[in-house]
C-alpha cells in the first residue's frame, strides 16, 4: 500500500521475494546467503522498526545496527497539510504578482517578446519562488574562517523576504560547525599539514598548468599515489582533481554499451551521471536491500541482454560506503559474497567512509575486516576526511594502468595542485601513524567516541535518527516544511550551524537536518550543541520517536542496587 | 542532473501518491470538506452531499488532469512537462495501487451521494456527469490524449 523506508526494504515492487519456499527475512537479508553460511539468527527482528542486531559468524564480525524508524502517521498527515497550505499560498502569491498587486522579483519576459514561444515554463519555477525563496537564508551562508569545529559566518539580512541579501558588516563568531564533512578534523590552517603544504607552494608553485598525460605529472603525484595504495592495502592507485569528476569520468572508461550496472537507489549524482554517460544498461535496486540485488543479479545472468539474450559483457555493482543523506552503511560482506557467487564486479565509492570508519581509518573495508582485494574498484575522495580536494581510484595494477591512459580525467583535466597533494600526503601519514606521532590514532578514536555519544544522546532525547550506529553522518528527521526553515534559523540564533534538506532533494515527507560529527569537536562543544538541539526540539516539537530506549544511559554504568545483597 | 538530490529518482512527482499517509490525508480532507459544507445552515443534507461530490470531482479534475508538469526542474529534459499528474504517476504504468485507489474513491463517494440524495433525478444527473468527468480521463486508453487540443501545451 503506502511506502516508507521500512516497508520499502521488506518488499519493493521491483523485487519480489524469492519463491523458493524460504521465508524472506525482513530488512533485506537474502535467503540464498543463508544456505551459504548457515548462520543462526539470535533475535527476531521487529517488523515495525526494522532493527537488526543479529550476530552472523559467517559474514559479519560485529552487530549491524541500522534504524529507519517509520514516520508517525499523524506527522505524515500534518506534513501533507503543510505542503497543501504552502501550495495554496503559492498560487495566491502568483495571482497577486500577475495582477501587479505584489512586487515581482523574478526575471520576466521582455514586453516585446510576450507573444513568442516562452523560453521557460513558469510552473517549473513554482517550488523555487514560493517555497525555497522563503527559507533561502538557511543555505549558501558565507563563511569567513576555516570550517573547523567552529567557524565565523558573515551576518546578512534581507529586507525583501530573501530575494536579495545585504551584509551588515558584522561577523557571527564561533558558530559551532555541524555541517562540514570534517570527520578527522584536518580542516585547519595551522599544524604540520598546513606548514608542509605552505613549504610545497614555495617549491612547486600553485598551479600545474597541464594534464597528467602531458607535462602535469609531478613526482609529488607519484608519491601521493603510492601512499594512497599503501593506505588502502591495494596494488596501485590513481588520483584526480575533483571527486565528482572521478566518478563521472571513470565509470565510462570501465563499462560501456552491452554492460550492466546495478546501482543503489540512493547513489550520489556523480555515480548516476557516470553510469548514464557510459551507455551501459542501468538497473536500480532498493537501498541496501540484498534480496533485491540478488534477484536482479540472477535475472541478469539468466536472461542476459534485453532483446538478444546474449550474456552481458560485464556486470558492475555500484554502491557507496556511507550514504550521506541516510547515514547508512552498505552491507559490504553480503555484497562481496553475492559478487563472488554471481561473478560480477564491485565499484565501491567511499567518499564519506574513507578515514571515518574502521579502527585504523581505512574505510568500510576495514570496518568489516574484509580483504581490499575483494573489491574490484575502490574509489574515494580526499575532500572529507583528509581536508584536501580530489578523488582517487585504487585497485589492481592492470586496472590503474588502463585508467591512466583511458580515463577522461587523465587526458583532459588538469592535474592536482601541489599544496593539495602535499596535504593529502601529510594527513594520510598522520592517520597511518607514519609521522611518528599518535595524532591520527587519537583522532580516529575521538571520532568514534563522538559519533557513539552524539547518536545515543540524540536517540535518548527522543529524536528520530536514521542510519547506522557507527556512521558519523546523522540525519535527524524534521518532516514538516515549515520546520526546515525554523530549525535552521533557531539553531543559528543559538550559534550553531546545521545543514537542513527538504523536498525535492529527499522524498516529500522526509525532510531532515543532517549533522556531521568531527574529531575536532570536543565533548563540551557536543554537549553545548546537544542542549541547544534539545531546546529547539522542545520548541518545535521535533521529538517524534516512539521507541523505548533499550540501553541504559551512558552516565549510569552500575545500578546502585547491584551489590546490595552482598555483605561486606 | 539530479544536483543536490539524495536519490536517483528522475521525477519525484511519480512517487508522491505512494508515500506514507497520502491516502489517509486524502480521505481526511474529503471528510473535512464534507464537515465544512455541513456547517452551512441553510443547506439540506442531499444538497451538501451533492456539493461535496461536485467540489471533490472538480478539485480532482483540476489537480490530476489539468495541471501539467512539475513544480520543480527535473533532469529528464522536459519529458514530463506536457503530462498531467495522473499521467506522470508511476511513470505511466497502469493499474498500480495508487491509481486503483484514486479511481475507486470517487465511485464510493458517488454511491454515498446517491444514497443520501435519495436518488432524486436532478441530483442524479448532476452527480453522474461529474463522476464521468473524473473517471473518463483515468482510462488507460486516454493516456496522453488531449481531446480537441484542449490543454495540449
Amino acid at each position: 500500500m503506502t511506502e516508507s523506508p521500512a516497508t520499502k526494504q521488506a518488499n519493493g515492487e521491483v523485487c519480489q521475494p524469492p519463491k523458493n519456499g524460504l521465508k524472506p527475512e525482513s530488512n533485506g537479508f537474502t535467503g540464498s546467503l543463508h544456505r551459504i553460511s548457515k548462520r543462526p539468527t539470535n533475535r527476531r527482528c521487529q517488523a515495525d522498526e526494522e532493527e537488526i542486531a543479529c550476530q552472523h559468524d559467517g559474514l559479519y564480525n560485529r552487530p549491524f545496527k541500522e534504524y529507519f524508524e517509520e514516520t508517525p502517521m499523524l506527522v505524515a498527515v500534518l506534513t501533507y497539510i503543510g505542503y497543501a497550505i504552502l501550495t495554496i499560498f503559492g498560487y495566491l502569491r502568483d495571482f497577486l504578482r500577475h495582477w501587479k498587486i505584489e512586487q515581482c522579483h523574478i526575471a520576466r519576459e521582455k514586453e516585446e517578446q510576450k507573444d513568442f514561444v516562452p523560453l521557460y515554463q513558469d510552473f517549473e519555477n513554482f517550488y523555487t519562488r514560493n517555497l525555497y525563496m522563503r527559507i533561502r537564508d538557511n543555505w549558501n551562508r558565507p563563511i569567513c574562517s576555516v570550517p573547523g569545529a567552529k567557524m565565523d559566518l558573515m551576518d546578512r539580512t534581507s529586507h525583501d523576504y530573501n530575494w536579495t541579501f545585504e551584509y551588515t558588516g558584522r561577523t557571527v563568531k564561533d558558530v559551532i560547525n555541524l555541517g562540514s564533512y570534517n570527520y578527522l578534523g584536518f580542516a585547519e590552517n595551522t599544524g604540520p599539514c598546513a606548514d608542509s603544504a605552505a613549504q610545497v607552494v614555495r617549491t612547486y608553485g600553485i598551479g600545474v598548468a597541464s594534464t597528467r598525460q602531458e607535462i602535469g605529472n609531478l613526482d609529488k603525484h607519484e608519491e601521493m599515489e603510492k601512499q594512497v595504495a599503501k593506505f588502502l592495502g591495494v596494488e596501485s592507485a590513481m588520483a584526480f582533481g575533483m571527486g565528482f569528476a572521478t566518478n563521472s569520468m571513470n565509470i565510462p572508461a570501465l563499462v560501456g554499451k552491452g554492460c550492466l550496472i546495478l546501482s543503489d537507489e540512493l547513489n550520489h549524482t556523480s555515480l548516476v551521471l557516470g553510469a548514464r554517460l557510459s551507455g551501459a544498461t542501468i538497473r536500480v535496486f532498493k537501498h541496501n536491500n540484498m534480496q533485491c540485488l540478488e534477484k536482479l543479479l540472477s535475472e541478469a545472468i539468466v536472461y542476459g541482454q534485453p532483446r538478444t539474450h546474449r550474456p552481458w559483457k560485464k556486470i558492475l555493482i555500484v554502491v557507496e560506503g556511507i550514504y550521506s543523506m541516510e547515514g547508512s552503511i552498505v552491507r559490504l560482506p553480503e555484497v562481496v559474497a553475492l559478487k563472488k557467487r554471481y561473478k560480477a564486479y564491485l565499484y565501491l565509492d567511499e567518499a564519506h567512509s574513507i578515514g571515518a570508519l574502521g579502527h585504523r581509518g581505512r574505510g568500510v573495508v576495514d570496518y568489516f575486516d574484509l580483504d581490499p582485494c575483494d573489491v574490484d574498484v575502490l574509489m574515494g575522495t580526499f575532500t572529507k576526511s583528509f581536508g584536501a580536494a580530489g578523488g582517487y581510484i585504487a585497485g589492481k595494477r592492470e586496472l590503474i594502468k588502463y585508467l591512466r591512459s583511458h580515463s577522461h580525467s587523465a587526458v583532459y583535466a588538469a592535474s592536482m595542485s601541489p599544496p593539495v597533494v602535499e596535504q593529502i600526503i601529510t594527513s594520510m601519514k598522520c592517520i597511518m601513524g607514519d609521522d611518528g606521532t599518535l595524532i591520527g590514532c587519537k583522532r580516529l578514536q575521538q571520532l568514534a567516541e563522538n559519533t557513539t555519544y552524539f547518536r545515543s544522546r540524540l536517540r535518548e532525547m527522543g529524536f528520530i535518527i536514521y542510519g547506522n550506529d557507527d556512521s558519523p553522518v546523522i540525519p535527524m528527521m524534521l518532516y514538516m516544511p515549515a520546520k526546515i526553515g525554523a530549525f535552521g534559523r533557531e539553531m543559528l540564533k543559538k550559534n550553531i550551524g546545521v545543514v537542513v534538506v527538504g523536498f525535492p532533494a529527499t522524498s516529500i515527507i522526509e525532510s531532515r537536518a543532517r549533522f556531521c560529527i568531527s574529531a575536532a569537536h570536543s565533548k563540551e562543544i557536543l554537549d553545548k550543541a546537544l542542549s541547544a538541539i534539545s531546546e529547539v526540539g522542545d520548541l518545535l516539537q521535533l521529538k517524534y520517536s516512539r521507541r523505548r530506549t533499550q540501553h541504559a544511559p551512558l552516565a549510569q554504568l552500575f545500578d546502585e542496587n547491584m551489590f546490595e545483597d552482598i555483605d561486606d | 542532473m539530479n544536483v543536490g538530490t539524495a536519490h536517483s529518482e528522475v521525477n519525484p512527482n511519480t512517487r508522491v501518491m505512494n508515500s506514507r499517509g497520502m491516502w489517509l490525508s486524502y480521505i481526511l480532507s474529503i471528510g473535512l470538506l464534507h464537515l465544512i459544507l455541513l456547517s452551512i445552515p441553510f443547506a439540506s443534507v442531499p444538497v451538501v452531499w451533492t456539493l461535496t461530490n461536485l467540489i471533490h470531482n472538480l478539485c480532482m479534475y483540476l489537480l490530476l488532469h489539468t495541471v501539467k508538469g512539475t513544480p520543480f526542474q527535473t533532469p529528464d529534459q522536459g519529458k514530463a512537462r506536457l503530462l498531467t499528474h495522473w499521467e506522470q504517476m508511476d511513470y505511466g504504468v497502469q493499474f498500480t495501487a495508487s491509481r486503483k485507489f484514486l479511481t475507486v474513491t470517487p465511485i464510493v463517494l458517488y454511491l454515498l451521494t446517491s444514497f443520501y440524495t435519495k436518488y432524486d433525478r436532478v441530483h442524479f444527473v448532476v452527480n453522474t456527469v461529474s463522476l464521468l468527468t473524473v473517471l473518463i480521463p483515468k482510462l488507460p486508453q486516454l493516456h496522453g490524449v488531449r481531446i480537441f487540443g484542449i490543454n495540449k501545451y
